[in-house]
């Protein structure tokens, strides 16, 4: 697979950076080559506009923003989903790697 | 931070978080007329609050057992998740009721 760049957005962009630094291990590790990095909701948005994002996290504490990213991102066919509770919580940056990558295929 | 305090942390962050996105979930219900939902949603978000309760409760017994925990700013930004998170949906209750009252006029 190509170089793919995840995009993780929460309120601030603060808890999810840990996640990206857990995340960035789990790649490595399996020798994947992505570029993943965290923003707050608000910066969402130009991030796309300069650079190419092929997919997008939300932390489960902005769930409630899903709608509004399904419909501002759906027209760049970029996909979202938010990142389940549990991995979230235990920083499970491999299984939200997975869930990044099933979203991409 | 060692494992079990980062646990902790992002609990607060979690539940806190979903909590409020609980709350905007049921602000969203209520503008369509749906008080049924919107209802379920605000008793959704007080379980998240309470979740999140014990897990501030679990760290200040142990901050008076002596177990003092190391302040970061991810700490501090728990908090702040904590208290956003119990303020809305305060606000989200009496606003789910004003739209309730709207709508039978």
């Amino acid at each position: 697979m190509a170089k793919t760049t995840i995009m993780l957005a929460c309120a601030a962009g603060m808890s999810t950076s840990l996640l990206v630094t857990k995340m960035q291990a789990a790649a490595k590790k399996q020798g994947i080559e992505a570029t993943i990095f965290a923003v707050p909701v608000s910066e969402a948005k130009k991030q796309t506009e300069e650079q190419t994002i092929d997919v997008i996290l939300l932390g489960p504490q902005v769930r409630f923003m899903l709608d509004e990213f399904k419909e501002t991102f759906g027209e760049k066919q970029i996909p979202v989903e938010v990142i389940p509770m549990g991995d979230y919580g235990m920083m499970n940056g491999e299984n939200v790697l997975k869930l990044a990558q099933g979203l991409l295929k | 931070m060692d494992e079990k305090t980062l646990q902790a942390v992002m609990g607060l962050i979690m539940y806190g978080g979903d909590a409020k996105s609980c709350a905007m979930e049921a602000l969203k219900a209520a503008k369509v007329g749906d008080f049924n939902a919107a209802r379920a949603k605000l008793k959704q978000a007080k379980q998240e609050l309470a979740n999140a309760h014990n897990a501030q409760t679990e760290m200040l017994t142990n901050e008076a057992k002596g177990e003092t925990v190391q302040m970061t700013l991810l700490t501090v930004h728990s908090q702040d998740h904590l208290m956003t998170g119990i303020t809305f949906v305060d606000l989200a209750e009496e606003l789910v009721e004003l739209y309730e009252y709207i709508a039978q006029k």
